[in-house]
């Protein structure tokens, strides 16, 4: 039982950071941009999901697109630091992730003064999320749990779905180039830095609405909640990328998205022994390394069978290479 | 159709300074063919590099087609230009496949919105395309570029240049990186492109030899001026044995 509820917990946890790492799939394995704006662009999420829950009162897929605003946003904000101010990746990711902590902290003065935590069950009236009454109204704890799981599944798969369409589209393939050569996409005769703006606002969108996911999910908005979530991001991109890139007919969508749920697996579980949680950074920094060293070499290697079963025929090297749709 | 008027142009890092144009002029007409050639530091690539707006002259202006072109961002010029590298990897995107490439290309000019960029059914129009190159790429048609050979690589960055319509081809010593027999492949399907669409190109090269049978105008350029400019019946009529001395001794002049 113990198992089950706690594969259930990583299932939608995992869900949560699917959509974080669709939003890491775009601006870090698309554009090369290791994007730190995040640490300070969930919360934001959170808080401004929160807010619009709880202050204005509107229904929780108004709150989801406001964080999308919010994200999208900061992604603009970073990308004009990035492309106009030419400030270098990571340091416009800094800038904009140290900025967005007072910005967060001014925010959930809205909600409650002086509390860097805002509990969604103390809130007198309650916050109407999508994981608390009325939804959830009458459910019993693990019913709580797998309705959870449902409206998570709809939401990564909506947005995987949207992106899988997006970069079938002109632009998505111009996104694609500016991301592998700024170049070509130059002698297009279109602006790579316009491009690029734009995928970092998607990105960073996204980002918004992964937050806003986590806190409606976990009932409750936490001022720290970002930290850490790069690395739990990035874990699940190359995870993911690694493990089923490479598997014919898999997008790299799926891909990330099931690194994250694999990941918030074994998050999950690591918590059963680490009751206090104070390992749990260095348990995230041990499978970070572990993922970039066995990443590029060894995960790819073992997967070969992988390979061969899900596209139903031997794969030779030659072969794959001459195939044609 | 190209017009270079009183160009110059410094270069500074630091307190070093390169002045590589000090007034330096040039006249395309269209339908021409120019080649250049020069030693390492002539002002080559710098040419197309104004010509491209990847740098902006310090004096002077540049004309494409009539219009003044001199502050247009590189990336503007390029919509009526075609560019194609001495560097495989540049001109191409080397994660994506030749007919995602492809596509791309085809829709210069036009909006990159949210409509559909590789319909099915675009493909076998596409193929036919790729196999007039002859090097094969009509089979390779979802393989990653980066896995293309070089020279397949420079002859569909050739095709990406030149499949909508420019004012002007800029070949940036394109067969440079290639082993000869590839680089002889690539000139010959270069020079039948740019013939069954009667473009106005300019290419530079270090090979006097593809300077001499290909194009109908050539132009040496030593420190940043014009050494020799031949054209008509007397482009014609030049061999490499002719070229040789010159180059020979704008080479050594330079220590190269």
């Amino acid at each position: 039982m113990l198992f089950l509820n706690t594969a259930l917990e990583g299932l939608r946890l995992g869900l949560c950071y699917a959509v974080l790492a669709m939003a890491l799939y775009v601006s870090y394995t698309i554009l090369d941009f290791p994007d730190l704006s995040v640490e300070g662009n969930f919360p934001l999420g959170g808080v401004i999901g929160t807010i619009a829950l709880y202050r204005l009162g509107l229904p929780p897929l108004l709150a989801v697109l406001l964080s999308f605003l919010s994200g999208a946003l900061c992604g603009a904000l970073m990308g004009l630091l990035h492309v106009k101010c030419r400030i270098s990746k990571l340091l416009s990711g800094i800038i904009v992730m140290t900025g967005l902590i007072s910005v967060t902290l001014a925010l959930t003065q809205l909600l409650s003064r002086g509390l860097t935590v805002v509990y969604f069950n103390y809130i007198p009236n309650g916050v109407r999320g999508f994981f608390n009454a009325p939804f959830t109204a009458g459910f019993s704890s693990s019913a709580k749990t797998l309705y959870g799981v449902a409206v998570l599944l709809v939401f990564a798969l909506a947005v995987k779905l949207l992106l899988d369409l997006f970069f079938a589209t002109k632009a998505g393939f111009l996104l694609r180039a500016a991301g592998g050569n700024e170049q070509t996409v130059r002698t297009l005769g279109q602006d790579p830095g316009r491009i690029k703006m734009l995928g970092l606002m998607l990105s960073g969108g996204l980002v918004g609405v992964s937050g806003c996911l986590y806190a409606q999910m976990r009932l409750q908005y936490d001022n720290t909640s970002g930290a850490g979530k790069v690395v739990i991001a990035l874990v699940a991109v190359i995870m993911g990328l690694s493990l089923f890139g490479r598997i014919p007919r898999v997008r790299p969508t799926t891909a990330v998205a099931l690194g994250a749920i694999l990941y918030s697996l074994a998050l999950c579980f690591f918590t059963l022994i680490d009751r206090g949680g104070i390992y749990l950074k260095l348990f995230n920094a041990a499978f970070f390394a572990a993922v970039l060293i066995l990443g590029e070499n060894r995960l790819k290697f073992h997967t070969g069978w992988l390979k061969t079963l899900f596209s139903g025929k031997k794969r030779g090297g030659e072969k794959e290479e001459t195939t044609d749709a | 159709m190209l017009e270079l008027s009183h160009i110059r142009k410094t270069f500074t890092a630091g307190v070093d300074s390169v002045r590589v144009f000090e007034d330096f002029s040039l006249s395309l007409d269209a339908g021409c063919f120019l080649s250049v050639v020069g030693s390492n530091g002539s002002g080559k690539t710098t040419m197309l590099n104004l010509i491209c707006g990847s740098v902006l002259p310090d004096a002077g202006r540049v004309f494409l087609d009539g219009r003044d072109v001199t502050a247009l961002p590189e990336y503007r010029r390029f919509a009526r230009v075609g560019r194609v590298y001495q560097d495989p990897s540049a001109g191409t995107v080397a994660d994506m496949t030749v007919a995602e490439n492809l596509a791309l290309a085809h829709n210069k000019g036009r909006r990159y919105g949210l409509t559909r960029a590789l319909p099915p059914s675009a493909l076998a129009a596409m193929r036919e395309e790729v196999a007039g190159l002859g090097v094969g790429l009509e089979d390779r048609m979802q393989v990653p570029v980066g896995r293309l050979s070089g020279g397949q690589r420079q002859a569909l960055a050739l095709l990406m240049a030149t499949c909508t319509p420019i004012d002007l081809l800029v070949l940036d010593e394109h067969t440079a990186a290639l082993d000869p027999k590839n680089a002889e492949l690539l000139m010959k399907i270069t020079d039948r492109i740019v013939r069954e669409k009667r473009l106005t190109a300019v290419m530079v090269t270090h090979n006097l030899r593809y300077a001499v049978e290909y194009g109908d105008r050539l132009l040496m350029l030593d420190r940043g001026g014009i050494v020799l400019d031949a054209r008509g019946e007397e482009k014609a009529r030049l061999t490499t044995d002719d070229l040789l001395p010159l180059f020979g001794r704008i080479s050594i002049e330079c220590g190269n």
